[in-house]
């Protein structure tokens, strides 16, 4: 395989080309793992196979997947940043040490004043005090019950995405919205998700809603998207009865707070 | 090897990767933009599926934005990654193999041409396919079974009937000749 110390450049493009048996491509592979003039030899060579990629026929992806791309990373970085480490606990805690530091000071600048005066401030501090702590513990009781909220939106999401017997079906946009597109992946134990990319603004009064279309009966609402379009598309998760089989999803233009059943025009159908 | 920017400014592909190392948004979409017909075109060669090919190039930009800090310049070519990661994992996916490494260590790729603007990969399309066209048809047989198709020369020689030495020569005077867009 080798020419003196080194592989051959033909060799290494035989390698680049996947055209070697395994046998021959794990030797050749040990050999460049070891060696900075063979691995450079075969960056160049895997650059010359990649000329190939250039024979297949050229075909654009469609346009959802860019949305669903965008809306992935969106829902990362949003969940790195919600659960991101809690450096506000520290600061609090100096914080009460500082207002420790500064009551025991008021205490000894008081120390000469009669007694009652005294007791009767100490008494005010601890009442105020236990004012702040409750307040603080409200808020962060507040903010755990809003974690636990999103927590529980982002394992309903990844339960839809990663059940193996998840189906997708891709909406195309209608009417006004003929722009439009979006993604639903649905689930009948574990609900939907849709991405939708490019949906028009909405006036303040107005609401996309989505529907699931059953094998046979009324529409069944699966939530609601709120107001306005986006450029890169959102994603929403949404519920409907277990085990409701679906022929078809659409989304419609509602007032605010939905409708049992779609009254608006369509802006998004795909059947499944 | 840069091109413009929808922002008007000339974005090669290191600037894009440094803002998407910030977690700009905007530098994703055009990078995307840049690559993904090349790409998906590739993988849906491979697998016929267009679906397929679909996951493979939206896995590929989401392993960019996760991990933007670790390609190197020094390693060779992002353009060329792409295109040799997007073969790897659709070889993989036709074949069943669960084993993929398209690790930047061990995959550095050094493109010899720019590709950095649709005017530029148009250009090497047509240079490319006249290539190809222009081929005896066993030496384009021999090189698409081993690229598109994930063959080894020994099952290519077994499939076409030939001995194994006579199909390396094949897939050597194809490269040869491949190699001719780049002069």
């Amino acid at each position: 395989m080798s020419n003196g110390e080194h592989i051959r450049l033909e060799e290494l493009e035989l390698f680049a080309l996947g055209a070697l048996p395994e046998a021959e491509a794990a030797a050749l592979q040990a050999h460049v793992s070891g060696c900075g003039e063979c691995t450079m030899k075969l960056a160049e060579a895997r650059g010359h196979a990649a000329l190939l990629a250039f024979a297949a026929k050229q075909d654009k992806p469609a346009g959802t997947i860019k949305a669903e791309l965008m809306a992935r990373i969106r829902a990362n970085r949003e969940a790195e940043e919600r659960y991101a480490w809690p450096v506000k606990t520290e600061e609090r805690g100096g914080g009460q040490a500082g207002r420790k530091a500064e009551a025991k000071r008021s205490w000894l600048t008081w120390v000469l004043v009669p007694a009652a005066v005294v007791l009767a401030l100490v008494s005010f501090l601890l009442s105020w005090q236990n004012r702040r702590i409750t307040a603080e513990l409200d808020r962060e009781h507040k903010e755990a019950e809003a974690l636990i909220h999103d927590r529980e939106e982002i394992e309903k999401l990844v339960g839809v995405l990663a059940a193996p017997d998840t189906v997708t079906v891709k909406l195309a946009g209608m009417g006004d919205a003929a722009n439009a597109n979006g993604v639903v992946k649905f689930n009948a134990k574990a609900g939907v998700v849709l991405y939708a990319a490019d949906l028009p603004k909405l006036p303040a009064d107005k609401s996309y809603q989505i529907w699931l279309i059953p094998e046979s009966g009324a529409p069944i609402s699966a939530g609601l998207l709120g107001p306005g379009g986006h450029a890169w598309g959102r994603m929403w998760t949404g519920e409907v009865p277990a085990n409701t089989q679906a022929k078809a999803f659409a989304v419609t233009i509602e007032p605010v707070g939905g409708m049992a059943q779609p009254t608006g025009p369509k802006v998004l159908l795909g059947a499944t | 090897m840069s091109t413009q920017g929808a922002t008007g400014e000339a974005t090669t592909d290191w600037t894009l990767l440094a803002r998407i190392g910030q977690k700009d948004e905007e530098a994703l979409s055009a990078l995307y933009d840049r690559y993904s017909g090349l790409v998906f075109s590739e993988a849906k060669r491979i697998l016929r599926d267009a679906g397929a090919a679909e996951e493979i190039l939206q896995d590929l930009f989401y392993q960019i934005w996760r991990t933007s800090q670790r390609f190197d310049p020094a390693r060779g070519s992002l353009a060329g990654w792409l295109l040799v990661a997007a073969r790897n994992r659709a070889i993989s996916k036709l074949r069943r193999k669960n084993t993929v490494s398209d690790e930047l260590d061990e995959n550095g790729v050094t493109l010899g041409f720019d590709v950095e603007s649709h005017a530029a990969q148009n250009l090497l399309l047509d240079k490319v396919r006249e290539v190809i066209r222009n081929l005896p048809e066993n030496q384009r047989e021999a090189l698409e079974c081993a690229y598109f198709e994930g063959m080894s020369h020994t099952e290519i020689a077994e499939k076409t009937g030939q001995p194994l030495g006579t199909v390396k020569t094949r897939i050597r005077s194809a490269m040869e000749s491949l190699k001719k867009v780049l002069r």
